[in-house]
């Protein structure tokens, strides 16, 4: 237990005195009145908070492990690097609190009002937040690994780079709220209404988005690769270089997609390509048959050529080119083997590039507008590329030699 | 104790000048000038510029300026005018967990070895290219063909 009593503590707050560093464990502070009481560093561990008034107490850097502070109002609180490590905060009132960098791991926030907190760097992974408002909170760098958040109230939040992996997002509403970059892979979002909402970069890989609202999200660059999207609305949504859920789409609602870069309403398409674009089942791909495959064999030497290769086909290629221009139609895959050795040669159009062996390019750039440009562990690329308009996007793996130059398409 | 010791450079803090530790390097806010120390991790919100000479950079903000380093690790962005020199460099065309990875804006990288270009032609002609692992890197003894049948 403890140094001090319960009246101890009341009458030392009521004189504005300092509380900290003070060793309070297993206290009993329920329906205290405490607002404004300095706490700094002062140890609360498994004290009963229940339902005490705290608002604007300074609770920094202080230990309330395994706290009860059900109901407990904590409005504008600074619990910044607090330890809350399995509190029980239920109901409780964080209303415009400061947890940053907070230790909420395992902690009981389910019903909280957490309106205009802010959480970066918090740790909460496992918490319970289900039905608790977190309107407005900034919960940026934040660990939410596990956590439920079910029925939350999460309009216009900002979870820009949190970990929200196998997070439960039931019903959640995040309405406009921010995932920039946030890794929500695993999710349960099952109709959660994330209209407007900024998921640019957000890894949703084998996230549950079945009947989610997801009308006008900004979901450029973000993935989908195992995503299950089922009954989702998607109409509005800005999804330049998306990367698709891998499957057939079953019952999307979706009138129209943006596929400008600039996610500006430029680049809008309807019912005949979308399919493609939300799962990445280009039909050039479905669509290349073993006749639209080309293979030059090892010992054979090609000079001096122009080989123009249809979309969709694949060229593999383990002879000796030089001198040659490779065109590639859009979607082509061009294979230089291990074998390979493409020496000052030039590669252009909207294909994907796989470096195996060895480029060498003729003049710069050596590579034009490719898709995707991969140098593997043995392969070795000397020359320039220049992008793709959508930018290019590019792959070096450990063991390869590069001399390379990338300039904007 | 000692070997846990990072400098963090966190996010909202903005550096600039020169910064040499003995510690790995942490920048999740902005770091402007040169850095040196055993390794330099950016994160997703830091950004470094400058001039760096480190064993590893791993990035995931966002580079511009000059880097040297052993080792190299990519996602993120890397800047216009930006150079990387680097004995191994890895960018992920996914990562793992499926995120796209890389920007480049108009940048030049040296990796490893500089490719021999006469000895891969010449590798290919001869036929000694044949799932050599490198084929302008000395070749191995011959093994023993395959037996017949």
């Amino acid at each position: 237990m403890g140094e001090m009593t319960r009246d101890q503590v009341l009458q030392r707050v009521r004189r504005n005195e300092k509380l900290e560093r003070a060793d309070l464990r297993g206290i009993d502070l329920s329906r205290a009145a405490l607002t404004g009481a300095m706490l700094a560093r002062a140890d609360l561990e498994g004290g009963n908070l229940e339902a005490a008034v705290l608002r604007k107490v300074s609770l920094k850097n202080a230990s309330l492990r395994e706290a009860f502070l059900a109901g407990a109002d904590l409005a504008e609180a600074n619990l910044e690097n607090a330890d809350l490590d399995g509190a029980k905060l239920d109901r409780a009132n964080l209303a415009g609190a400061n947890l940053a960098r907070a230790n909420l791991e395992g902690a009981n926030l389910a019903g909280a009002n957490l309106a205009g907190a802010r959480l970066p760097l918090a740790q909460m992974s496992t918490a319970n937040l289900t039905g608790a408002d977190l309107r407005g909170a900034i919960l940026t760098n934040a660990n939410l690994e596990e956590a439920t958040l079910g029925g939350v109230k999460a309009e216009k939040a900002d979870f820009s780079n949190a970990n929200l992996r196998g997070a439960k997002m039931t019903e959640g509403d995040f309405a406009r709220a921010l995932f920039a970059s946030a890794v929500m892979a695993g999710a349960k979002l099952t109709r959660a209404r994330l209209g407007g909402a900024l998921l640019t970069k957000a890894d949703l890989a084998g996230a549950d988005l079945t009947g989610a609202d997801l009308g006008d999200v900004d979901a450029r660059h973000a993935t989908l690769a195992g995503a299950q999207i089922a009954g989702s609305k998607l109409t509005g949504a800005k999804v330049a270089g998306l990367v698709g859920t891998g499957a057939p789409l079953a019952g999307v609602m979706v009138a129209w997609l943006d596929t400008s870069v600039a996610g500006d309403g430029t680049g809008r398409i309807t019912n005949g390509e979308i399919p493609a674009l939300l799962t990445g089942l280009r039909p050039t791909e479905e669509a290349t048959a073993p006749a639209s495959r080309r293979y030059f064999g090892h010992g054979d030497v090609l000079r001096n050529a122009t080989l123009e290769f249809e979309g969709g086909a694949r060229v593999e290629i383990d002879s000796l080119f030089e001198n040659c221009v490779i065109n590639l139609g859009e979607g082509t895959e061009l294979v230089v083997g291990e074998t390979g050795v493409l020496a000052d040669c030039k590669i252009a159009g909207d294909g994907l590039v796989i470096v195996h062996g060895h480029f060498f390019e003729r003049e710069s750039p050596g590579i034009v507008g490719a898709r995707e440009v991969t140098v593997s562990a043995n392969g070795a690329f000397v020359g320039s590329i220049k992008q793709h308009a959508d930018l290019t996007r590019f792959a070096f793996e450990r063991g390869s030699r590069l001399r390379v130059k990338i300039i904007r398409g | 104790m000692s070997d846990n010791k990072r400098t963090l450079i966190e996010d909202g803090t903005e550096l600039k000048g020169t910064l040499t530790s003995t510690c790995p390097i942490v920048v999740m806010g902005r770091v402007e000038g040169d850095l040196s120390g055993p390794s330099v991790e950016v994160t997703e919100t830091g950004v470094l510029s400058g001039k760096a000479k480190v064993t590893e950079l791993h990035s995931r903000g966002e580079l511009a300026g000059e880097f040297d380093a052993d080792l190299v690790q990519l996602s993120g962005k890397v800047r216009d005018k930006t150079r990387i020199r680097a004995q191994t460099l890895e960018v992920r065309l996914k990562r793992e967990d499926g995120r796209m990875e890389m920007v480049f804006g108009d940048c030049e990288m040296a990796v490893g070895d500089a490719p021999d270009k006469a000895k891969a032609i010449a590798n290919a002609m001869n036929g000694h290219g044949k799932k050599a692992k490198k084929a302008d890197e000395p070749a191995a003894p011959a093994a023993d063909p395959p037996a017949d049948g």
